[in-house]
């Protein structure tokens, strides 16, 4: 009875740290992709929406984001994000991490940074926001 | 390469782990509940095999997870709630798995109803993290 008892501990034991290995190898891998792709593509303006993480929206954001929309970004992309001073931002090509950091990081010469400014629920919301303007233009028919 | 690879093998790696895992769930239940009915060895054997395929089935649903969100272990808003429940559904699983494969016919009763507790544990873990994936997508 004792030898089972000793046994089955055993095999908990080692179960349990097969378990901690196989999650903390993932999260590992996970950081080690995170970094690799953060070198790479988030500078890249290549339509790869399907690969991104991707952003929470909601009704409540998308308004929220187009109060800061307003208050940071219409008085050069137009009050309808349409354009002005700064390009038309309907139908962005481009995956929400380049968004997120186009944001953040500003255009050297063209854009501010608004990593200081904004948090990064913001720059979510924002996001949020602008993807839905895509959905508002091919709701219009345009 | 094709831009949605990884979400389509995610999509197709996902739904195996958890059919297998739920179908052992539901095997060791019945045979748990059976005693020592001639089925309950077969009922067994089969819970044996599900977890066991299930864990290993995890691992690609894991790595093609990990490769669509390019890394990304948490996120935000309905991404960070699938990951907060699939890493310690994941933990578990591969976890009772390796004892179920370690310890085969030879669990007592008490320890059988101990792993039966924490694969319940893991289901409900698994459904909710199911649950904000499908979420993710019907949001998009």
């Amino acid at each position: 009875m004792n030898a089972r008892c000793g046994a089955q501990f055993r095999a908990m034991l080692v179960a349990g740290l097969t378990g901690v290995a196989s999650l903390s190898a993932a999260i590992l891998a996970g950081g080690q992709m995170r970094r690799a792709a953060l070198k790479t593509s988030h500078q890249q303006p290549t339509p790869e929406e399907w690969i991104e993480s991707p952003t929470p929206t909601s009704p409540t954001l998308i308004k929220q984001g187009r109060t800061l929309f307003l208050n940071n970004c219409a008085h050069c992309h137009g009050i309808d994000a349409s354009g002005d001073e700064g390009p038309d931002l309907h139908d962005l090509e481009v995956s929400d991490r380049f968004i997120s950091n186009q944001i953040a990081k500003g255009v050297k010469g063209e854009m501010p940074s608004f990593a200081k400014k904004l948090q990064r629920d913001d720059i979510t919301r924002l996001t949020a926001y602008l993807r839905s303007l895509a959905g508002e233009e091919n709701e219009g028919g345009h | 390469m094709d831009p949605g690879l990884f979400a389509k093998a995610h999509g197709a790696t996902t739904h195996f782990p958890v059919a297998l895992a739920l179908g052992s769930l539901l095997f060791e239940s019945v045979a748990f509940g059976v005693g020592n009915r001639p089925i309950a060895r077969t009922l067994r054997a089969a819970g044996y095999w599900s977890i066991a395929l299930g864990a290993v089935g995890s691992l690609g649903a894991v790595a093609s997870g990990l490769l669509m969100t390019k890394g990304g272990v948490l996120g935000h808003g309905a991404l960070r709630l699938h990951h907060q429940f699939v890493w310690p559904a994941f933990g578990l699983l591969v976890t009772l798995a390796t004892w179920r494969v370690l310890t085969g016919e030879r669990a007592t009763r008490r320890a059988s109803a101990v792993y039966l507790a924490a694969l319940g544990l893991m289901a409900v873990l698994m459904l909710a993290a199911a649950y904000w994936g499908g979420e993710m997508m019907i949001r998009r």
